[in-house]
């Protein structure tokens, strides 16, 4: 199913993969703060270049510009709606500072769409639990989340097979207006659901049989410790939101309707 | 001391009419390569959920009798304590690996156990090779085979290093190719680390030659119980609807006829023709 294909991580070997996760969302923070200081086009402009090398180190560019062409519509939408009310609040003219505080405004949004695909792209769903449970969030809840993580591709393939399944015995899922067609998917859904109870069922008896709540203090194979790599990215984002303070308060930032 | 022991054990779920575990009693030693077989629900599923302790504890229900696995009475000790002497692997691998990598998956019950970071390693690698995926290590469990998953499943519950391994029908999900390697490395781990074995199975062809002890169900009771020759050429065997090696039943055949072929009767074609071989020279 093409729907899941995006939650399927692609285990990549790059510089920026293997960075601690927790750092990397500092970064991402970082940069999410640096972004709403700003409701200009120059420094937003900046903040996202900044970001490029990120995506061609870790490798990722087509998933990255896949993730941005989602976003697009939400952005085309946020840009008119900008111009629209200042077309209409500010006196019925189209000035070029309207279009251009319009376009900032969607800058900002691509920027922080743009921050947070990076890490999602280049963190492991398995890197993502140990940083929960190293952050100190029960293990319970990192185990439910990898967990879950590690069975969307089975139930994407059983769903696959009870539609088969059920398409062979006559059932058209196609068929009808939209109220029909979400009717037609309930003989798809209920099997689908009672599996997914039995297998969790299973599930449980096989936890339980690994010596699931032995003791009070679980251990874990891996362990994430920062690297040089960490510290580095740590030290960017450090500056980064240096910078972008400094500039907030001492710079005066024109305007590219200025400039020309 | 036996490491198993049943005595008089009568078990019903909740709910259930009638008992799925009818009065069964018996003792398997240490080292032993044991199979369980008999048609579909006839218990042998429920009896390895007693040997750690899935029932009652998990699964509550009605139980009497006695059951003790490696001294440990299972009644009064929980799942999670027995683990470390008894391994479960279930029938469908899928539903018995959660983690997103092998290694960790492999390293799930040493953590819950508490182990350090350097003996979890040390346990893992060596369970890893035992089991031949060392070099799959890294992969993510819906990557990887049937096969390749089951012989995960083998490989976590043995880095516990527990005493049994207790096998439900491990190869119900796979083709005889991956079945029979699966056979090879629960036999080996048998063999040579001197693991007790409960291998639940239908498929007797390839299984009959590794046991020693053969015990056959019907309806919550065993049957029979004892050497797989002798109880593979009891006719009350066949009877039960158990699938009795070919090798075995052609040898039967021919033995009917006259042919003299020697007393002891083959569990695999291998042994068979080299007892016809013998007899045509």
């Amino acid at each position: 199913m093409s729907v899941f294909d995006g939650l399927k991580f692609r285990r990549v070997n790059s510089l920026i993969h293997n960075l601690d996760p927790r750092i990397k969302f500092v970064y991402v923070i970082g940069v999410f703060i640096a972004t709403l200081l700003f409701l200009q086009i120059i420094p937003l402009l900046a903040l996202f270049v900044l970001q490029l090398p990120f995506v061609f180190l870790a490798r990722v560019q087509r998933q990255w510009l896949r993730s941005l062409r989602g976003a697009a519509f939400l952005a085309s939408f946020i840009f008119l709606i900008n111009i629209a009310t200042n077309f209409f609040v500010g006196g019925y003219t189209l000035t070029p500072e309207v279009v251009e505080s319009a376009a900032a405004m969607t800058l900002r949004f691509v920027v922080l769409v743009e921050s947070f695909s990076v890490f999602f792209l280049t963190t492991s769903p398995d890197h993502l639990g140990l940083a929960l449970e190293q952050s100190r969030v029960p293990y319970e809840f990192a185990f439910a989340f990898t967990t879950a993580v590690r069975f969307v591709p089975v139930l994407a393939e059983e769903a696959q097979t009870i539609m088969d399944a059920q398409k062979a015995r006559g059932l058209e899922l196609e068929k009808g207006n939209l109220l029909k067609r979400i009717r037609n998917y309930i003989p798809v859904l209920i099997p689908l659901i009672v599996s997914a109870i039995r297998r969790s069922l299973e599930l449980a008896e096989a936890m339980e049989s690994r010596a699931w709540g032995a003791c009070k203090r679980r251990t874990n194979l891996y362990r994430l410790c920062l690297h040089r790599g960490d510290y580095v990215l740590l030290g960017i984002t450090v500056a980064i939101l240096a910078g972008a303070i400094y500039t907030y308060f001492f710079v005066s930032i024109p305007t590219i309707v200025n400039l020309l | 001391m036996a490491l198993i022991e049943i005595k008089n054990l009568t078990y019903t779920y909740p709910g259930g009419s009638k008992p799925s575990i009818d009065d069964v009693s018996f003792k398997i030693e240490k080292g032993e390569f044991v199979l369980i077989t008999g048609p579909s629900g006839c218990g042998k599923t429920t009896l390895c959920r007693c040997f750690n302790g899935l029932v009652p504890h998990f699964y509550q229900g009605e139980i009497k009798g006695e059951i003790e696995v490696a001294g440990i009475n299972t009644l009064e000790h929980r799942t999670c304590e027995l683990a470390k002497h008894v391994g479960l692997v279930f029938q469908n691998p899928e539903n018995q690996l959660f983690a997103l990598s092998i290694e960790k998956d492999v390293a799930f019950g040493l953590e819950n156990v508490g182990l350090s970071r350097e003996e979890m390693r040390k346990k893992v690698d060596w369970a890893l090779h035992q089991t031949g995926i060392y070099d799959i290590r890294e992969r993510s469990p819906h990557e990887i085979s049937g096969g390749q998953q089951q012989r995960v499943a083998i490989a976590s519950v043995l880095a516990m290093e527990p005493d049994i391994i207790v096998l439900d029908e491990p190869t119900s999900f796979l083709d005889s190719l991956s079945a029979e390697k699966i056979f090879e490395v629960i036999y080996r781990l048998n063999r040579e680390q001197g693991i007790t074995v409960v291998l639940v199975e239908h498929r007797l062809d390839l299984t009959a030659k590794y046991a020693n002890h053969l015990i056959v169900m019907e309806q919550g009771t065993i049957r029979l119980e004892g050497e797989p020759r002798d109880v593979l050429c009891n006719q009350e065997t066949r009877l039960i609807g158990v699938g009795i090696p070919k090798a075995t039943l052609l040898y039967e055949m021919l033995k009917k006829e006259d042919f003299s072929l020697g007393n002891k009767p083959p569990l695999d074609s291998e042994e068979l023709a080299d007892q016809i071989l013998e007899a045509l020279k």
